[in-house]
């Protein structure tokens, strides 16, 4: 009888247990960290950050960092890691830029290329010589940086009127649903999302099962490239004219934002698609919340660091991880 | 034949060629091509004293990045500890600036540490959360000025104050690793964690320690950075982040070279080589903007040439 | 009894979640003597013997060593008290030099206030090398620069120099040479002679019951018996192991069958830098063609080279119809199938799904102009999953959560599903258990009635016996010989041509 009384609990203990450890709720964690941001912020700034001058501002911060979100998506679900976004991003504005006084679809497909070719020179470098790709994005980052720095040393680098006059929401909202609609697409029913998750679960057995490993890896790093290419068009639509600075840090950016969206560090089978979605508007609602309640910005960043910290400390999937490096 | 080729392959002698041959290669490009303004002795000197100061904090993360972690809060802590550096010897003068830059930086390096061993969160995720932090920490230490060294405690600005200072630390970090378990530990738990744990080791605790060392010598990275510079400004935005990469650079050689057993020449060495190759540029006319792409570029080749995969190998 | 016991075991107990993996154990081993430690795939004889080596935590009950409890947390520990392990997957460090992995946990004796005297460390390791032999290791040099086999003898005298009382050998002769196997023996005869005692693992019967003097026998995580190696055979062992007789059914009983001449698989001068050299056979329709050799002769390179997965190869691997395959997708395409030797990195991927695993190659089959369908995908892994009688939740479970035998199956099922022609198996039964290994022997058989060709390479001569039509053996990268089946046929035939 007093058996009973003490085992019952304990019984529903287990059941609570086992439904927060399953991956099921796993899953579900960075949507409620979503949905919990939104509601402290709302509260915060007294309802301010809901209105709808405020929602399009947020949303104009949202549609570059989703874009190059959704390639480092596929680099990420290898396992691999890419640090070139930012100077990327720069690079390629600057081409837009430049070409945007001959032609607006010239200037696109040359920002999508030179974004696609530093991303091949990512992955060759990858995939031939057998080098990490944190170590080979960094060598590149800071190649590319440089050359960006080296375009800009006179002057700023301006677009011209006539692209700037394309920066209005509908274009931008086509472009990044457009890319993510694709990109999910692709992830989901073709073979793509079967081969990339494979390559990150798996390199050698997923080789030894018929995958062209070292070409999935190349054209996904390519395909990052493109999509910052792509972004970078967005990008200039909406400032107009290119400084050294620009891209700065998008690389850490976006992965903090992938990251908090409860993407696992070590890509493979646990990523989900939603990660890309949740972590960007994660980070900017939590980024402007931070702004409308006026606080300096070191200020912002000392919370934001902390709450990033948190976040990742309460999510993060342990068991995916053999060894925590 | 090729069993004595593959016994002289495997030597430390092997490795100093190598070293010294790439050294005497980008000499002798940039001596040829600017005869004039490159190379004198009195302008080796000078490269050497700026690639020194990497090299400290590189012989630092080499504790690290044997064991297979990494750490961005490095660049951080570099100016995190200068600010408390500087602003204790306006107290305390030189005692006050030499043990605030190494007291802020080992103490710091310990706070990641606890973090990375409680939190259990892959240390690349824990330190960009730190550098936010530090970034912003630092500000508020620095009160949102600009915080100058006084002159009179310039002693490490220069020669012969930054070559002693530096290569006190390489002496230190020759010592540890030869003559402590520490050095064994970090590359046991490198090579195979469980089986390290299996023969005994705390992995925590040398994992702690890994942290602790590293940023040890990014407080004496910081006496030299601000020493060099004279002021120090902090800013937030993850401005910090490019800091972290020059020391990484020296690491990669120190990792590559590990094999001959002379990690330390190596680190010395490979900033020693990328300072030569940024100057040779500068002295050919290009502008300061390039240093970038000249250190990116060169240490592709580098490491296209000595940290190569071997076929089949997995490489993320 | 002029002998004392050594080692006494009491009620040794350890769960892991559900699984009760070491149930009440309690034994004795004697000072002086070999000991044997046998059972399939789960039966707790790794479990038991790591929990003795501090590998793992003691669940229940106690070992008393010599009289004394033991009450060990690390390996380290372990050592200390004198038992040390050599185990079966690399247990030296890279990185670190061939002093450094033998004292590694044991500096203390080199050090002084916190210093260490490397000179002292590394003259007392080359010390200790040149007594055991091994010379031409040298103590000084980075433990990189030396192959699989030189590193695991370091691992040896890493695990005897310090003379422990027990030392447990754990599976580790799978990964050995011949020649290396040889230097173990010594090993383990010189312990016995020091009146200390070894504690011997393997799943080779032949091997166990040549070099112990008695064999203690696990199932199901229960103690069964202890017998003495000469009063017993293998097929009692193998009895004792599965609890129920293990008949004739084992193997093919069939002799004398006539092998189509139908050639489907060409294989011309075939190399590989290092491992093979121009090795030609043809393969015929319905036949099981076996690989045998010493580990090193090359042979499972025979199968990445077919498979088109070997680096650098020449030669010309040619299908009936002209196919030339060199390449793994175009080895799929056309219905050739690899099970790797080494099942976890080369043929699962073990932090996926079961359904993952298992469609994988067939993806391009399951879909339709290009588009998947995720429901048909889960329905084709969830029928060849449950064909393989796979032990599992569902096909969403991890492969990494799955026994050495159910790893296998999903492996079968996946190229079963793909309904390849030309299945490659390497070691398709090693470190599997009795049960599982009999369902893979009569999977084979029944492929081999479809007129499916298999190429079966083996380290075990008796499976190489039982189940192929023909039989070549390898020696340094080049066939050596060639059998054909026959009920004469003896292993003695086989090994002549081995070593």
């Amino acid at each position: 009888m007093n058996n009973e009384t003490i085992r019952e609990p304990s019984r529903f203990r287990d059941k609570l247990r086992a439904f927060f450890g399953s991956d099921s709720f796993k899953g579900l964690l960075p949507f409620i960290g979503l949905v919990v941001i939104i509601i402290v912020m709302n509260i915060l700034t007294q309802g301010k950050i809901l209105t709808a001058k405020r929602l399009r501002l947020l949303l104009s911060q949202v549609y570059y960092p989703m874009i190059v979100a959704t390639g480092v998506f596929f680099v990420m679900t290898l396992g691999s890691i890419d640090f070139t976004e930012g100077s990327t991003l720069g690079l390629a504005s600057i081409v837009i830029s430049k070409l945007s006084f001959y032609s607006i679809p010239l200037a696109i497909l040359g920002g999508i290329l030179t974004g696609a070719a530093i991303g091949a020179i990512n992955g060759f470098f990858h995939v031939k010589f057998k080098l990490q790709s944190f170590i080979i994005t960094i060598c590149t980052m800071y190649l590319f940086r440089g050359v960006c720095a080296y375009m800009t040393t006179e002057t700023a680098v301006p677009a011209s009127a006539a692209i700037k006059a394309l920066d209005q929401n509908w274009l931008k909202i086509t472009i990044t649903v457009a890319v993510l609609v694709i990109a999910w697409f692709l992830f989901r029913f073709t073979r793509i999302g079967n081969d990339v998750k494979a390559v990150g679960s798996g390199e050698t057995a997923a080789r030894f099962s018929g995958v062209h490993t070292d070409r999935v890896k190349f054209l996904v790093f390519v395909a990052a490239g493109a999509l910052t290419g792509l972004a970078a068009f967005v990008n200039v639509i909406k400032v107009g004219s290119i400084t050294s600075t620009a891209g700065n840090q998008l690389e850490t950016q976006i992965l903090i934002s992938l990251v908090l969206g409860g993407l696992p560090i070590t890509g493979g089978a646990k990523v989900r698609f939603s990660n890309i979605v949740v972590g960007t508007l994660m980070y900017t609602i939590l980024n402007n919340g931070l702004v409308m309640m006026g606080f300096e910005s070191q200020t912002q960043q000392l919370i934001k660091g902390i709450i990033f910290l948190l976040f990742v400390a309460l999510t993060i999937d342990r068991k995916a991880l053999k060894v925590i490096k | 034949m090729s069993k004595t080729l593959e016994k002289l392959k495997a030597s430390r002698y092997y490795g100093l060629v190598l070293l010294g041959a790439m050294l005497l290669f980008f000499y002798g490009v940039f001596k040829i091509l600017t005869p004039g303004n490159f190379g004198s002795l009195s302008n080796l000197y000078t490269y050497l004293q700026s690639s020194i100061i990497y090299s400290v904090g590189g012989c630092g993360l080499y504790f690290i990045v044997v064991m297979g972690l990494f750490d961005f809060a490095v660049g951080a802590n570099i100016v995190l500890s200068s600010i408390v550096g500087v602003i204790l010897s306006s107290k305390f003068g030189y005692a006050g600036f030499i043990l605030g830059c190494l007291g802020c930086g080992t103490l710091i390096g310990f706070l990641i540490g606890m973090l990375y061993n409680n939190l259990n969160v892959p240390s690349m995720i824990v330190t960009v959360g730190l550098m936010l932090i530090f970034e912003s920490v630092a500000v508020f230490v620095a009160g949102g000025v600009k915080q100058t060294l006084a002159p009179e405690l310039r002693f490490f600005s220069g020669a012969p104050g930054n070559i002693i200072l530096a290569g006190l630390a390489f002496l230190l970090m020759y010592f540890i690793l030869n003559y402590t378990k520490i050095g064994t530990y970090c590359n046991a738990i490198g090579s195979n964690e469980f089986t390290a744990k299996n023969m005994g080791i705390n992995v925590k605790k040398y994992k702690l320690i890994g942290f602790m060392l590293l940023h040890f010598f990014v407080g004496i990275m910081a006496i030299l950075t601000v020493s060099y510079g004279t002021t120090m400004t902090a800013l937030t935005g993850m401005s910090t982040m490019s800091r972290n990469f020059q020391p990484l650079m020296g690491t990669f050689f120190g990792v590559a070279f590990r094999k001959y057993k002379m990690p330390i020449t190596a680190i010395i060495v490979g900033e020693f080589i990328i300072s030569i190759i940024f100057n040779g540029f500068v002295a050919l006319g290009a502008p300061t903007t390039i240093q970038n792409v000249v250190t990116g570029g060169a240490l592709l080749v580098i490491v296209s040439l000595t940290a190569r995969g071997g076929k089949g190998s997995v490489v993320k | 009894m002029d002998k004392k016991p050594l080692l006494i075991a009491e009620h040794i107990d350890k769960r892991f979640g559900i699984t009760h993996a070491v149930n009440d154990v309690s034994l004795t081993i004697d000072a002086g003597e070999i000991r044997g430690l046998i059972g399939e795939n789960g039966s707790g004889k790794s479990t038991f013997s790591q929990m003795l080596c501090g590998i793992y935590t003691i669940g229940g009950g106690s070992f008393t060593l010599d009289g004394e409890k033991l009450h060990i947390r690390n390996q380290v520990e372990a050592n200390n008290v004198g038992i040390a392990i050599i185990v079966q997957e690399m247990g030296t460090l890279s990185g670190l030099t061939v002093a450094e992995n033998i004292f590694l946990g044991h500096e203390e004796p080199f050090m002084h206030f916190g210093i260490k005297d490397t000179g002292a460390m590394n003259r007392e390791a080359q010390r200790l090398l040149n007594e055991y032999g091994f010379g031409r290791i040298k103590a000084a040099d980075m433990i990189d620069h030396y192959n699989f086999e030189d590193r695991k003898l370091v691992e040896i005298v890493k695990a005897t120099y310090s003379k422990p009382k027990i030392l447990v050998v754990d599976e580790t002769t799978t990964a050995l040479s011949q020649n290396g196997r040889l230097e173990l023996y010594k090993i383990m005869d010189a312990v016995r002679a020091d009146n200390r005692t070894v504690i011997f693992i393997s799943h080779d019967l032949g091997e166990v019951l040549a070099h112990t003097d008695s064999v203690s026998v696990l199932r199901d995580g229960e103690y069964i018996d202890t017998v003495r190696s000469s009063d017993v055979t293998e097929d009692d062992l193998k009895r004792l192991m599965v609890g129920r007789e293990i008949g004739s059914a084992y193997y093919r009983t069939d002799y004398g069958q006539k092998i189509s001449e139908e050639v489907v698989l060409k294989v011309e001068n075939v190399s590989v830098p290092k491992e093979i050299r121009n090795i030609s056979f043809s393969l015929h329709k319905g036949e099981i063609l076996g690989f045998g050799g010493l580990s090193e002769c090359g042979m499972h390179e025979v199968g990445k080279a077919i498979f088109g997965a070997s680096w650098d190869r020449s030669g010309s691997v040619t299908l009936a119809d002209g196919t030339v395959i060199s390449n793994i997708p175009t080895a799929i395409r056309h219905s050739i199938a690899y099970a790797s030797k080494d099942r976890d990195n080369e043929s699962i991927i073990l932090n996926e799904s079961i359904r993952n695993n298992v469609v994988l190659p067939s993806i391009d089959d399951l879909a339709n102009r290009g588009l998947l369908n995720q429901r048909k995908l889960t329905q084709f892994a969830e029928k060849h999953a449950a064909d393989m009688q796979t032990k599992m939740q569902n096909v969403n479970q991890f492969v990494s959560d799955l026994s050495g035998g159910n790893k296998q199956k999903v492996v079968l099922a996946r190229w079963i599903g793909k309904g390849s022609d030309i299945l490659v198996l390497d070691s398709p039964t090693r470190g599997i258990d009795v049960k599982v290994k009999q369902a893979i022997y009569a999977l084979m058989s029944e492929l081999k009635e479809q007129g499916k060709s298999i190429i079966m390479i083996s380290e075990e001569i008796p499976e190489l016996l039982g189940m192929a039509d023909r039989i070549l053996i390898m020696k340094d990268g080049v066939i050596n010989g060639e059998f054909l089946r026959h009920p004469e046929l003896s292993e003695e035939d086989l090994i002549e041509k081995m070593v």
